[in-house]
């Protein structure tokens, strides 16, 4: 005799896989606390586990028009919970991420508008300041004769606009710096969420180039059993396909580029600093992944001096 | 106006340019496909490029087995394009399993499962089958899209398990996530060879120019004797 639990209930079968017995969960709950009466189930009729070349056979007394409904409603149910349970850490750091991109991306635009727009009314201002955040700034806060001190110039060679013109490109600039000030925000948020997730990964790559890792390896479960030299060109996908299918030359470093330690790194040794702070990288993942002590001061610090 | 026939392929119609399904939901939309109102009846479009299984119908396919009151599973159901459709195909009266791990595209597919009663979505790993065996019943046809490096070793693993004796798998092979180094055909062939030491392959269809890089495999399974 042999025993099946499903989602519609356990069953006793017997050798020729007939039902003679059986216990029907009314719903989902009855189905996870199953356990004692399952147990008195099988015990009254001394069933055994089902053998493994049997269960086709089994499954086809499912494949029933009157238990259709049932599956679809308990089936469901349990996906819906499943789901819910699905939302991690991970998620909200993707998606933090991947505003924060998002937000470059518009803000950039933006502000080359801005630039272009603010430069009829006092084009030196543009040439001279480079960051685009001071820019922002700096138009939104200070008036051009203010400015023109500043700067220690006479006269500005933009034309001489009235005030209703200069209200929109204020109105811009303002809306940009709220933006910068959104972003600044964000990145404060999943330093939190980070230093608590993920501390070692987050000391060792940086908040914003960590977060990039994990966007991109899916989650750090993912990450954590990526090999070291995957994580090294997670973000060169492109340029590692075209060296495997047409020769070319292969990448060095994918997201990982923009990490200090390799910006510092000499010219000729930046493949070499990648890969060891790739392998670095991949300790730590696995680390936090499997909740290890905070070890990523003493990596940095190997670093380092081996990279002098 | 173009009138709407059926096609040689079962629960599939064509006015011999498109292919359509005819829709249990009419007045419905999921995916802002075209629809078509032919003798007060309510047709969707079922468009290749979108669908592997609609370019495998353009591609002059003979027998994709799925018909009227059939229980499919669905391996890698994701968004659940494709599987709207053959829930039109197999009917109120069939069912459709959508076994898919990732959780966002699962909770598209919830949405749509709500309106039609004929698709339930399962939140699984198609390469555990004993995450869902007690969640599935058996069924009349397997399909299967995953794009994994062992698609067909799933794929064997879950027609011994859940295909009914003398059922259709049809199994989409997207070469590129097997190697991609190495020429599609090859990979192609390969795949067949094994599939054919366990099955009858009735069909083999390259979806060029739909989908590059991609076949399906029709295969039946022997009937007990």
């Amino acid at each position: 005799m042999y025993y099946f639990t499903n989602l519609i209930g356990t069953f006793i079968l017997d050798n020729k896989l007939k039902v003679i017995d059986s216990l029907s969960f009314k719903n989902v709950e009855e189905y996870s606390q199953r356990e004692n009466k399952e147990k008195q189930l099988i015990k009254k009729h001394q069933a055994g586990s089902l053998p493994e070349n049997k269960l086709p056979q089994v499954l086809s007394l499912f494949k029933n028009q009157k238990y259709y409904s049932e599956f679809f409603l308990k089936n469901l149910q349990l996906t819906k919970q499943s789901i819910k349970e699905s939302v991690n850490e991970d998620n909200l750091i993707i998606q933090t991420i991947a505003n924060i991109n998002e937000l470059d991306r518009i803000s950039n635009t933006l502000v080359k508008r801005l630039r272009e727009w603010y430069s009829l009314y006092f084009p030196e201002l543009a040439e001279s300041v480079q960051s685009h955040e001071k820019f922002v700034e700096l138009v939104s806060t200070k008036t051009r004769s203010q400015l023109l001190k500043d700067l220690h110039l006479e006269v500005a060679m933009g034309a001489d606009l009235a005030d209703e013109h200069l209200e929109e490109m204020h109105l811009l600039a303002k809306e940009v710096s709220s933006l910068y000030e959104l972003r600044n925000k964000h990145e404060d948020y999943l330093k939190k969420i980070m230093e608590k997730y993920c501390p070692n990964l987050n000391e060792l790559a940086g908040t914003t180039i960590g977060a990039k890792l994990i966007e991109l390896g899916g989650s750090l479960k993912h990450l954590a059993m990526l090999p070291a030299s995957t994580i090294q060109l997670l973000g060169a996908e492109k340029a590692l396909f075209r060296h495997i299918k047409t020769g070319s030359k292969s990448p060095k470093y994918g997201v990982i580029i923009n990490h200090p330690l390799i910006q510092d790194a000499k010219k000729d040794e930046k493949g070499k600093a990648s890969r060891m702070l790739a392998d670095k990288l991949s300790l730590c993942a696995r680390l936090d992944f499997f909740k290890g002590e905070f070890k990523a001061k003493e990596y940095r610090k190997e670093l380092e001096e081996k990279l002098r | 106006m173009s009138k709407i026939k059926p096609d040689k392929i079962f629960e599939i119609y064509h006015d011999g340019k498109r292919i359509y399904t005819k829709s249990i939901l009419p007045g419905k939309k999921h995916f802002e496909e075209r629809t078509v109102k032919d003798n007060n009846q309510e047709y969707r479009e079922f468009d290749p490029r979108r669908s592997k299984l609609a370019a495998t119908i353009i591609k002059g396919c003979t027998n994709a087995g799925i018909r009227k009151g059939d229980v499919v599973l669905y391996l890698g159901i994701s968004h659940g394009y494709t599987s709207s459709f053959i829930s039109d195909m197999v009917g109120k009266e069939g069912l459709i399993f959508g076994v898919d791990p990732a959780p966002r595209v699962v909770r598209d597919l919830t949405f749509i499962s709500k309106l039609r009663n004929n698709i339930i979505p399962i939140l699984a790993d198609a390469n555990h089958p004993e995450q869902y065996l007690h969640r599935v019943s058996q069924a009349d046809i397997v399909y299967q899209d995953i794009a994994q490096r062992n698609q067909a070793e799933i794929f064997i693993k879950n027609c011994n398990l859940f295909l009914k004796p003398g059922g259709y798998g049809l199994l989409a092979v997207k070469a590129r996530s097997i190697d991609v180094k190495r020429k599609p055909k090859q990979i192609f062939e390969e795949i067949r060879k094994i599939l054919e030491k366990e099955f009858t392959v009735i069909d083999y269809r390259i979806l060029e120019p739909f989908e590059k890089d991609h076949c399906m495999i029709i295969i039946k399974k022997k009937s007990m004797s």
